[in-house]
């Protein structure tokens, strides 16, 4: 029992916590829990909790159902959206998946990020992401009589609405993170009606993706007890922009942020420039990760400032790898944005594949292209193909074909991670064909 | 010869030429020459001497008074011991004394005055008053800093070693001064730093202020060696500074010095800042570059994070990260932590802090992995080219001697607050009277490693240079000769004898390394005599759960039974139990190990070769340890035929006996026996025998893949021939016979590439007689029948009494044609009739594979003459390649077993073996009729055929061959490690382990084997799918 478990069974005691629960993640990102009674949290920390691992997709196969749950103690907190305030609190843990034998799972998303995570750190970084998440707030969870949801107001970007249902959901949102620890920096309305932008302050990989989590639970949470919900949808209307979960990186070495270099172009080392090449480079086999379902390429194809084309620039918007403007004498903040995840991505493994993407890079040496200067999208298709920006995959099915061709992505997922997200792609991809959608429908039924 | 040179050479000079042109020097001249000699003949190196002190005199003409100071009794000049001895011992204070002639005083006590002994708080007061420090105060502040205080500390500094090198070369015994030598060399390195802390607060206050540095409390723990104190001449300091803010800040100034400034309270920031800019200054007084050379390098990475943690902590700070993050190893490193400078109080209060934690380690999960990687890390050789110059490094080093202490302490600590000491030296003495390590061994223990201490203090004192390797040079081998003996050896060791005794003291060490660890738990066990350690029950058990025993109960009474009694054996086995039960422990079971050797040891303890190979063989031994703690097959083969340990001694033994062979031995048993049922029994005994031998070659690393196969394929057509011979015999009987019987290897086995535990598919063809009537023919028929399944039952059926552990040779015949619906035998005829009427694409594909195994020559030649149109066709219809696709496609949804995972099935999963071998075929099929070169049964030689005709490339083929030959390979390990076959990749951490090792894996890499073979096979499906279904 070391300090960290005392002091989560102190603080169950204090605090008169009623229920424990302990959070993991399938490949896909959804979010498991179980709920334990206090009792049982000491022998949760001891020998993890067995579970059937059978039930949940990615974890394990029929035959070796066997899992075993083991509490983070450093993650514990309590859930300020249940309990009365002071008493009967409910608490969450996020937790490692071992397999019976206490090795870590390799089926499990959260050891896919630790293991990149692991291999940054021998490489001598420690790599710190800031998330900016948009999502829609909607009326209900039911769409409107038209098929299409709808959203509680009609603002747009910036936009202060006086008394507007937003702005009220985003200030108890906010308070609320900041009660399970999450700070916040930055919370706005967003360009679609009704779609909000919270930015998350940055933080170490890990410790992000487990925000990540915690932010969908909290965000939907609020919306429910305000009558409303909150929607991570990529791409909920065909007419506005989609939510995506721009993403800050930056490597340190020790306490100098590697990426900046005084002096050189756009204040960008040698090493930040070779993570970029390798981002660019293996983008599209990693797409499936980062943009996993059907409706991702709805928003990264829909237009606006979705990026659908491999390339970087300094403050283009269009790019996909985005430069932010550098501040003078902001060295620790030089960072790059990638502007390809969408809000619904698994952020483990995402951020697994990016930073692997970015390493090996570093390691391999890659040569950055020149930077993008002009919008993309408004360039022929000739033009672009002579500046060398590739488009991203067009569709699931495009980018787990690409992915399947990949062999970084099994190194950095792990095989076993690797084969059965493909296999839920696959199965997503095949459930999609065989749908009738609206659009064929409208389309045709009365022409045909 | 002039009589100078032969008065060099008596007195012990190397470079006779060079000498006697320095002897000639002006500084010299003047002085008796023959004193003179016999003076530098007091050196451990006289030449040295002799250069040295030219250089004194030159440098420093007024010193040739102390050369030769009255002797007080005699009252006659007589040559200055102790400064021709440290003349001739070290260059670098040699040099030193040359820059700082003041210091020359300390030889002026008479010709062999010693300086007088130091202890720790004397190098303190004499240091911080060399800087110009209270030793008094409680806060000493120096009056020197920058540069001056630098010069000022490192010269104190150095004359304190003068002296101390000066005590230690006139040492008797130098082996049994060195403690105390590390020891002062410790206490010396804290009062430097306490003198550097002193010159810290000076520079430091003036940067930040003097109040603000008095507010802040700093003690240094030294780590490592010089915690221990157990220092070298010259090594890192390594050391961790806590820091705390003044207690009673606001009176303490108050309290004794109203001229000091009034220190402030300060925030725990605050603290942490001034914390680190005094470590900075305590770092650079010590060593940056200045006049008068750095001393030693402060080495802080052993702090919490390494190099990446912040240089000082609270307290507070340094427990949370023990409590929460610290690795196993940090704990070990604990175990040295001493305060040794800096506030008392708080230092004391870091240690006591700590002690509980170090003593909790070996609670904590995966302390006894951590110990095997260590006890691996120890034993691994060094692969560079110093490897067998290492005095501290390699086997039989002093890194040996310590980790094995170190183990040993960190295992029974726990219980017996008794271990709980810092210096190696003091720990085995300890362990010795506790009884945890026997007294002889400890004795040993000791004694070598001073030895080897001696030798690297004395090495490094020359150049005063971080060095752990033995000289080359022939000269400085002779001086250190000399040097470890010690002054009273009046006659000058070789260089041989040295680098003899040093290599008699590694082989010592690194068995000592085996013996300390067990022989006390036997004692326990086989309740030895007193003199040997004697473990409690606890302890035993403790010691071998930490050397990764799980059943350490069950392990103590397996080596009860082992050593109890009176007989040779027993005795035999107390002895070398200690190093057994080490091999044991590096197998993926030792208790499974431990008690399969007690089996063998049971059946063969009275034969006197059995005794004698252990004995005597240590390589057998460790082979036979490696067997049975690694592979269940062996193991109950063993001990069965208990006989066949007799083997692992002899490497000739080992090589696979030939089909020509072993089919010599079945006719002569056939002929002794008349063929009768006795004759199966034996054949099928000599095919368990030849099965045993070549896993015990093949786990020796003697055979390679492709001849394991090999040699299990000669061994299954031997049995089978022998079977047919027997059977023909009972069916023919008296009478003529109406037919032959030909047996044809089919599938894996046609291709002789068999594994452990395989079947053996076949057909089995025959034909009648010449010139029997056609009326005769249906009775042939029969009798074919009848012998192929006499056959059949002959090497399956049970034998009374029954043969133990044995591995039947299963005849499959259902690759025949029509499979189980058609006839278990056919004439050739009926064969060639079938082929050209009815064959389907599948049939032909099962040809591909067919070899003859046992019976005639001549028919044999007959069916292959038949085959080849039907395996090579001219042509391959579209329709026969679609369906030969379509039954592949069947195949892997259909004969998977039932909720087994495809990507770990190795023969029928993703990118497996039936995925490489169809592919190869189908392309026989297409190309063999053109390309003769692709005729042959076995798959790698097709494939690689199939890469020169440019079918295949050669990447794609390389990809495959490797996933073949991998999921080959996890085959046999599933039998060698389990004794049963199974064709799936294991998902138990340990059954994957013990696969991995034997694919050859390194210990510890389970998982990446798992990712590798996952990783292949995706792969080889890949190219499967694209060159196969197209």
């Amino acid at each position: 029992m070391n300090r960290q478990q005392e002091f989560v069974l102190r603080t169950i005691e204090e605090r008169d916590v009623r229920f424990v629960r302990l959070w993991f993640t399938d490949v896909v990102g959804s979010l498991k829990s179980v709920a334990l009674a206090p009792a049982e949290v000491e022998g949760a920390f001891e020998e993890g909790l067995g579970f059937d691992g059978s039930a949940i997709e990615g974890l394990a196969r029929v035959f070796e159902s066997d899992m075993l749950a083991q509490p983070d103690p450093s993650t514990f907190a309590i859930l300020p959206w249940r309990g009365n305030g002071k008493s009967e609190q409910t608490s969450r843990m996020f937790c490692d998946v071992l397999t019976p034998d206490g090795e870590p799972s390799a089926a499990d998303p959260r050891n896919v990020l630790k293991r990149t995570l692991e291999k940054a750190a021998d490489m001598g970084f420690t790599c710190y992401t800031h998330p900016e998440i948009e999502f829609y707030l909607l009326k209900s969870d039911r769409p409107g009589p038209d098929g299409i949801p709808v959203p509680v107001d009609q603002a747009g970007y910036f936009d202060h609405v006086p008394g507007g249902v937003a702005q009220d959901f985003r200030r108890t949102a906010v308070t609320m993170l900041e009660d399970v620890g999450i700070s916040v920096e930055f919370s706005h309305h967003e360009g679609g009606p009704g779609q909000n932008e919270i930015d998350l302050r940055y933080a170490d990989a890990l410790a992000t993706a487990d925000n990540i989590m915690t932010f969908r639970t909290v965000i939907r949470e609020v919306a429910i007890q305000q009558g409303t919900y909150a929607t991570f949808m990529p791409k909920p209307f065909s007419t506005h922009p989609g939510s995506g979960m721009h993403t800050h990186f930056s490597l340190f070495e020790g306490d100098s942020n590697a990426f900046h270099e005084p002096g050189a172009e756009y204040q960008l080392s040698k090493t930040a420039r070779q993570f970029m090449a390798g981002i660019l480079k293996h983008a599209p086999e990693f797409t499936a990760v980062t943009n996993q379902f059907v409706n991702s390429y709805k928003r990264l194809w829909g237009g606006g400032e979705a990026p659908s084309y491999v390339s970087w620039g300094h403050n283009n918007r269009s790019a996909l790898v985005r430069v932010p403007l550098y501040k003078p004498g902001k060295g620790q903040a030089s960072r790059i944005e990638y502007r390809g995840i969408d809000s619904a991505a698994n952020p483990y493994l995402a951020y697994a594949v990016l930073l692997g993407a970015g390493l090996k890079g570093i390691e391999e040496g890659y040569e950055l292209p020149p930077a993008a200067v002009e919008d993309i999208s408004a360039l022929t298709s000739a033009e672009r193909r002579a500046l060398g920006h590739d488009p991203l995959p067009s569709s699931l099915h495009d980018a787990v074909r690409q992915m399947e061709e990949s062999e970084l992505m099994p190194a950095i997922l792990g095989e076993q991670v690797f084969e059965n997200f493909l296999r839920n792609k696959r199965e997503e991809w095949q459930e999609y064909r065989l749908q009738v959608t609206p659009y064929e429908i409208n389309r045709y039924l009365g022409v045909l | 010869m002039s009589s100078l040179t032969r008065t060099l050479i008596s007195r012990g000079f190397s470079d006779l030429e060079m000498c006697e042109r320095f002897l000639g020097f002006p500084e010299l001249a003047g002085l008796d020459q023959p004193e003179l000699l016999d003076a530098l003949a007091l050196a451990d190196n006289p030449d040295m001497a002799l250069q040295s002190l030219v250089r004194l005199l030159s440098a420093v003409p007024e010193s040739r008074t102390r050369l030769f100071p009255l002797d007080p009794d005699t009252t006659r000049p007589a040559p200055n011991e102790p400064l021709f001895r440290l003349l001739g011992a070290s260059e670098a204070l040699a040099d030193f004394l040359t820059r700082h002639p003041g210091h020359l005083e300390m030889f002026d006590g008479g010709p062999s005055q010693l300086p007088a002994p130091a202890d720790a708080a004397g190098l303190r007061s004499s240091l911080l008053r060399a800087v110009g420090a209270d030793p008094e105060s409680e806060v000493p502040v120096s009056a020197l800093e920058g540069k001056d205080a630098r010069i000022a500390l490192r010269t104190s500094y150095r004359r304190h070693l003068c002296e101390l090198a000066v005590r230690d070369l006139a040492a008797d015994s130098p082996q049994e001064a060195m403690p105390g030598v590390g020891a002062e060399l410790a206490d010396l390195a804290a009062a430097a730093l306490e003198a550097a802390l002193a010159v810290a607060r000076t520079e430091v206050g003036a940067a930040m202020g003097a109040a603000t540095v008095a507010a802040v409390e700093l003690a240094v723990i030294g780590m490592g060696k010089c915690g221990a104190r157990e220092l070298n001449y010259i090594s890192d300091v390594d050391v961790m500074y806590v820091v705390a803010p003044r207690a009673g800040a606001e009176t303490a100034g108050g309290a004794g010095r109203p001229e000091e400034p009034r220190p402030t309270e300060l925030d725990e920031t605050a603290v942490v800042r001034v914390g680190n800019a005094l470590a900075g200054a305590v770092s650079r007084t010590i060593y940056a570059p200045e006049r008068e050379p750095g001393l030693w390098e402060v080495d802080a990475n052993l702090r919490p994070e390494g190099k990446d943690g912040p240089l000082v902590r609270t307290l507070d700070s340094y427990l949370a990260y023990y409590q929460r993050w610290a690795q196993s190893w940090e704990f070990q490193a604990l175990l040295k932590a001493r305060a040794i400078a800096g506030n008392a109080e708080l230092g004391r209060a870091f240690e006591e802090a700590v002690a509980p934690l170090i003593w909790a380690s070996s609670e904590r999960d995966g302390f006894v992995e951590s110990v095997q990687a260590m006890r691996r890390r120890v034993a691994a050789n060094i692969p560079d080219a110093e490897a067998d110059r290492q005095i501290k490094l390699g086997r039989g080093g002093l890194r040996d001697v310590e980790f094995s202490v170190q183990l040993l302490q960190l295992v029974h600590g726990k219980t017996d607050e008794s271990l709980r000491v810092r210096a190696t030296t003091a720990a085995i003495d300890a362990l010795a009277k506790e009884g945890y390590v026997g007294r002889t061994d400890a004795a040993l223990l000791l004694s070598h490693y001073s030895y080897l201490r001696v030798l690297e203090h004395r090495i490094q004192l020359v150049h005063m240079r971080r060095t752990h390797t033995m000289p080359s040079d022939p000269q400085q081998l002779r001086a250190l000769a000399r040097s470890v003996t010690g002054p009273l050896n009046t006659k000058r060791p070789s260089a041989d004898s040295l680098l003899a005794d040093w290599a008699k003291v590694k082989r010592s060490v690194s068995a000592l390394h085996e013996r300390i660890f067990y022989r006390p738990i036997l004692a326990t066990a086989a309740n030895l005599s007193a003199e040997d350690a004697a473990l409690t029950t606890d302890a035993a058990k403790a010691r071998l759960a930490a050397l990764g025993y799980r059943d350490a109960a069950g392990a103590v009474r397996h080596i009860e039974a082992l050593t109890a009694g009176v007989s040779r054996r027993a005795a035999l086995q107390r002895q070398l139990l200690p190093v057994l039960l080490g091999w044991l422990a590096d197998g993926v079971d030792p208790d499974a190990g431990l008690l399969a050797f007690r089996r063998v040891s049971d059946a063969l303890g009275t034969s006197h070769w059995y005794l004698g190979m252990l004995r005597d063989h240590q390589a057998a031994a460790e082979r036979l340890c490696h067997l049975l703690s690694s592979s269940s097959l062996v193991a109950d083969l063993l001990a069965f035929s208990p006989e066949a340990t007799a083997w692992l001694g002899n490497s000739k033994e080992l090589v696979p006996q030939s089909f020509e062979s072993q089919w010599g031995e079945i006719q002569s048993t056939l002929s002794r026996h008349g063929g009768g049922p006795d004759s199966i029994r034996l054949i099928r005994l000599l095919r368990q025998r030849e099965i045993l031998r070549v896993a015990i070659a093949d786990c020796c690393g003697l055979l390679d893949q492709d001849a394991v196969a090999l040699a299990l394929s000669d061994t299954d057509r031997a049995a089978v021939l022998g079977a047919l011979l027997v059977a023909e015999n009972e069916v023919y009987g008296d009478t003529e016979p109406l037919t032959r019987v030909l047996v044809v290897a089919m599938g894996r086995q046609g291709g002789r590439e068999i594994g452990y535990g395989s079947d053996a598919d076949v057909l089995f063809v025959h034909r009648p007689v010449a010139g029997l009537p056609e009326s005769d023919a249906p009775a042939a028929t029969q009798q074919a029948k009848a012998i192929v399944q006499r056959l059949t039952a002959l090497l399956t059926a049970p034998l009374r009494p029954a043969i133990m552990a044995e591995r039947v040779l299963t005849v499959d015949a259902d690759l025949r044609p029509e499979g189980r619906n058609g006839p278990l035998v056919r004439s050739l005829d009926a064969y060639r009739e079938y082929y050209q009427r009815w064959s389907s694409p599948w049939e032909a594909q099962a040809l591909l594979r067919a070899l003859p195994m046992a019976g005639s020559d001549q028919l044999a030649a007959d069916f292959i003459t038949m085959a080849d149109p039907i395996r090579y066709p001219r042509e391959l219809p579209e329709a026969s390649l679609r369906e030969i696709k379509r039954i592949k496609a069947r195949m892997e949804s259909e004969r998977l077993p039932r909720g087994a995972d495809p990507s770990r099935h190795v023969k029928l999963g993703r990118g497996g073996l039936s995925d490489v071998e169809w592919l190869v075929q189908l392309l026989q099929l297409q190309h063999a009729h053109d390309h003769p070169e692709l005729r042959t049964t076995a798959t790698i030689p097709a494939l690689h055929a199939a890469v020169r005709l440019d079918l295949v490339g050669g990447e794609d083929a390389a990809v495959l061959e490797a996933a073949w030959r991998l999921a080959g390979r996890i085959r046999n390990a599933n039998v060698m490690w389990t004794g049963k076959p199974s064709d799936l990749l294991p998902s138990a951490r340990r059954d994957l382990e013990a696969v991995a090792r034997w694919c050859g894996y390194e210990p510890g890499n389970a998982t990446a084997f798992e990712e590798d073979y996952l990783g292949l096979t995706r792969r080889a499906r890949a190219v499967f799918e694209r060159l196969f279904y197209g």
